[in-house]
């Protein structure tokens, strides 16, 4: 069960400066077989979608997707781990953004501070 | 009873129908027979951050919500809109001090200039588009009719979800001061800025890695995350229009922003978060951690106000110009 709180549980991660990661998938961790990871990255690319990954919003979607496996396996994933996951279906560099985030982010508008920050709380 | 009214941003929908309703008094959420005020009825209308007395005179269901068509008294017909009840209020006695109180806290700096109305009316359309941006933002707000359904509701939720960030009261202050400097003083903030944002979050990553006794990955990834979306997010959606000039001087190709802005406009992109997340569809316990977080940063923010933010602004954009 989740301990609740926003306490990450790391504890188990074994990521550490001493042991970098090798370029395979084998530095993910062994107390769960592969393919039950590689499953759950699939289910998570349905919420999640790749093209994402290319863009603006590249780092909160990683984000999303470390949430994600670490709801599943109830251990903390880091990025690059997730990013190995993925290479194994993707190839990452050759995914464009998608257009239609493309366009909602690209008209330039002046900033304006929405009416309700001056509205003083009362006492 | 009525003491529901001075609550926070505009005529709550419950008790704007309690008001409303006195002859049938039985309040459907579903689809009120009528709407919280009636053709005809004078009233007070938010545009901008002001109050304005205003005129309904055409009222309607569109899409499940009662929308007033609003005429602004004493104001040309170009002015005249559809609005949500969220902007108006009962032309009472009580929400009268309120548009005073309003008023009187927009003039501070302004009332002095010239001989025109204390309750100087947005001129130009920068500040007509406040409004839009206004509705936009506060549409999803919890405001909603509960039965309503549509497409749009999805990704509303989790916008909504976000809009719930609540800033700390010292910061919210410190963005109508930013605001105040920029829009009304016409100062701007000297760059480049030090600490920038790089180096605050930086400062955050330092903390939060102190206090956890580690480098916590999702904190990390976030703090990324934001820093991408100000370099972004800074020319297209983070700057005030008198801004623009300095943006073309101070930043040439191959700089970040975040290298030459500070906690200023950092705050600001807070303002936009909701929206820009709004976009990567996030499962609802994942932006809720997310949510979280942000806080954390923001207290943090907060917690070094005096440090990081400056306290006035002095580069004036035009050097010539004094401020009458």
């Amino acid at each position: 069960m989740e301990t609740g709180g926003e306490e990450e549980q790391d504890g188990l991660s074994g990521h550490s400066p001493g042991q970098a990661p090798p370029s395979s998938a084998s530095s993910l961790p062994k107390e769960h077989p592969q393919v039950e990871l590689e499953l759950r990255i699939l289910e998570a690319l349905e919420i999640y979608h790749p093209a994402k990954l290319q863009g603006l919003h590249r780092h909160f979607v990683l984000y999303g997707l470390m949430e994600y496996m670490r709801k599943s396996f109830e251990k903390q994933f880091t990025a690059d781990e997730i990013l190995q996951l993925l290479d194994r279906f993707f190839n990452l560099e050759m995914l464009k953004p998608d257009e239609e985030e493309v366009e909602n982010i690209n008209h330039e508008e002046d900033f304006s501070l929405p009416q309700s920050f001056f509205i003083k709380e009362e006492s | 009873m009525g003491s529901s009214n001075t609550a926070g941003g505009g005529v709550r929908e419950e008790s704007a129908m309690e008001d409303g309703g006195a002859d049938g008094g039985a309040y459907q959420p579903e689809m009120p027979a009528f709407g919280a005020f009636s053709e005809g009825e004078k009233v007070l209308a938010y545009h901008g951050p002001c109050l304005y007395e205003a005129k309904v005179q055409k009222t309607e269901i569109r899409k499940d919500e009662w929308k007033y068509f609003v005429h602004y008294l004493g104001w040309s017909k170009s002015w005249d809109e559809w609005v949500v009840a969220d902007r108006l209020l009962k032309f009472t006695e009580e929400n009268g001090s309120k548009q005073k109180f309003l008023a009187k806290n927009q003039n501070v700096d302004k009332s002095s200039k010239s001989g025109r109305s204390t309750q100087s009316k947005p001129r130009s359309s920068n500040d007509a588009k406040v409004d839009k941006e206004d509705i936009r933002n506060q549409a999803p707000r919890g405001k909603k009719r509960k039965g309503q359904t549509g497409t749009e509701e999805k990704s509303m939720r989790s916008v909504e979800k976000l809009a719930m960030l609540q800033f700390p009261p010292t910061l919210k202050k410190q963005l109508v001061d930013d605001w105040e400097f920029v829009t009304q003083l016409g100062k701007l903030v000297k760059l480049p800025r030090s600490p920038n944002v790089d180096d605050i979050l930086k400062k955050y990553l330092e903390y939060r890695t102190k206090k956890d006794g580690m480098i916590v990955e999702s904190v990390a990834e976030i703090l990324k995350g934001i820093r991408c979306y100000f370099d972004k997010a800074l020319p297209l959606m983070l700057l005030y229009k008198k801004e623009r000039q300095q943006y073309q001087e101070a930043v040439h190709d191959n700089i970040s922003p975040s290298s030459i802005y500070g906690a200023e406009h950092l705050l600001r992109l807070f303002v936009k978060l909701p929206e820009l997340l709004s976009y990567v569809n996030m499962e609802e316990d994942a932006l809720g951690k997310l949510q979280q977080k942000l806080l954390d940063l923001l207290k943090f923010l907060q917690k070094n106000q005096n440090l990081f933010f400056l306290s006035t602004y002095n580069g004036s954009k035009n050097m010539d110009k004094s401020d009458d």
